[in-house]
């Protein structure tokens, strides 16, 4: 693939569709933590360390039910856990030739939609670079904690006013994971992307969503293993 | 700010950073290679898209028309203009704009 911009404003650009999907769900997580009468520090201080949005949404729930600290803190690890198979199945696609020498500080932004993005462009045929993955990583970061803060400070019924605009925003994540789904679509893949999507469904209806998610990549990954 | 607030924010924080980062600096993928967990890696990015996107999507998928709608449109919009351009970029912002338009307009 030709560059015509630095790996950096390149992963940045690609951040955009996480940005504008980030900075609504974050400025909620704002918004619902002063409700639950955090403070906006407090706030932006869960968005800073944790960074993982689903699970700092039950971080309110659970601190502010009064939930041991242990207890809380370990809920929050084991429904994160997915994340770890998201670096090596980068990696893999990247190829062996890699760079990795910064991961530890880019690889701290390897959320689900920021992975799901870094994976698409590599099934477009770009080359990978920590650099770009920098850039992704950075923006979507930012939004995160800049929406956390602004919904924190601004308080409820921010966006109340505002029911197409919040609708829109809020269609777009869903919006990006399909458009990552159509860049990856491949034959091959269809049989896991088919299971995963069924396990999903199963495993949220029955169970919860956490454990849809779980159940979903595990039962699609393991249809990987079967179909050849 | 609480010093319990502090502590959870501490250890799920550096959880996640664990998970996410250590399994690249430690080579996973390079142990993996070529054999079964190699498979198993490789379904995992196609595995968690579909994953991410029925789970986002299934809260939405509702009997009543009028709710339904908006998320018709916007699907739709992303399937065209996805199909026209090849652009994720794109196509996100449009399912977006339908999606928005739709409520603005039947909302």
């Amino acid at each position: 693939m030709t560059r015509t911009r630095p790996p950096f404003l390149d992963g940045l650009l690609a951040s955009l569709p996480i940005v504008l999907g980030y900075f609504p769900i974050a400025f909620s997580f704002g918004v619902a933590a002063t409700r639950a009468d955090f403070t906006a520090l407090e706030a932006f201080a869960l968005s800073l360390i944790i960074y993982a949005g689903a699970s700092q949404f039950l971080a309110l729930a659970l601190l502010s039910s009064g939930a041991p600290v242990l207890v809380a803190a370990f809920t929050l690890v084991a429904m994160n856990l997915r994340h770890v198979l998201y670096g090596p199945a980068l990696m893999r696609e990247a190829g062996a030739d890699a760079g990795r020498r910064h991961a530890w500080v880019w690889a701290w932004s390897l959320t689900d939609e920021v992975f799901g993005q870094a994976l698409g462009a590599l099934a477009r045929g770009q080359r990978f670079s920590e650099a770009y993955m920098f850039g992704l990583g950075f923006g979507a970061y930012a939004a995160w904690v800049a929406g956390t803060l602004a919904g924190a400070l601004a308080g409820g019924g921010a966006l109340e006013g505002w029911p197409a605009l919040n609708a829109g925003l809020g269609f777009m994540l869903p919006a990006l994971f399909l458009a990552l789904l159509l860049s990856i679509l491949s034959r091959p893949q269809l049989p896991v992307i088919a299971v995963a999507g069924l396990a999903t469904v199963v495993g949220t209806l029955g169970l919860s969503p956490t454990s849809g998610i779980l159940l979903g990549m595990l039962a699609g990954a393991v249809a990987g293993l079967v179909r050849r | 700010m609480s010093w319990e607030l502090l502590t959870v924010a501490l250890i799920a924080g550096a959880a996640n950073w664990a998970f996410r980062a250590l399994p690249i600096l430690l080579h996973a993928d390079r142990l993996a290679a070529g054999g079964r967990l190699g498979r198993f890696l490789a379904a995992t990015g196609p595995a968690a898209i579909a994953t991410l996107f029925v789970a986002s999507i299934l809260p939405s998928l509702t009997p009543d028309l009028p709710r339904l709608l908006p998320v018709v449109t916007g699907t739709l919009a992303v399937l065209g203009v996805w199909f026209a351009r090849r652009s994720v970029v794109l196509a996100t912002l449009a399912g977006a704009a339908a999606h928005g338009l739709t409520v603005w307009l039947f909302g």
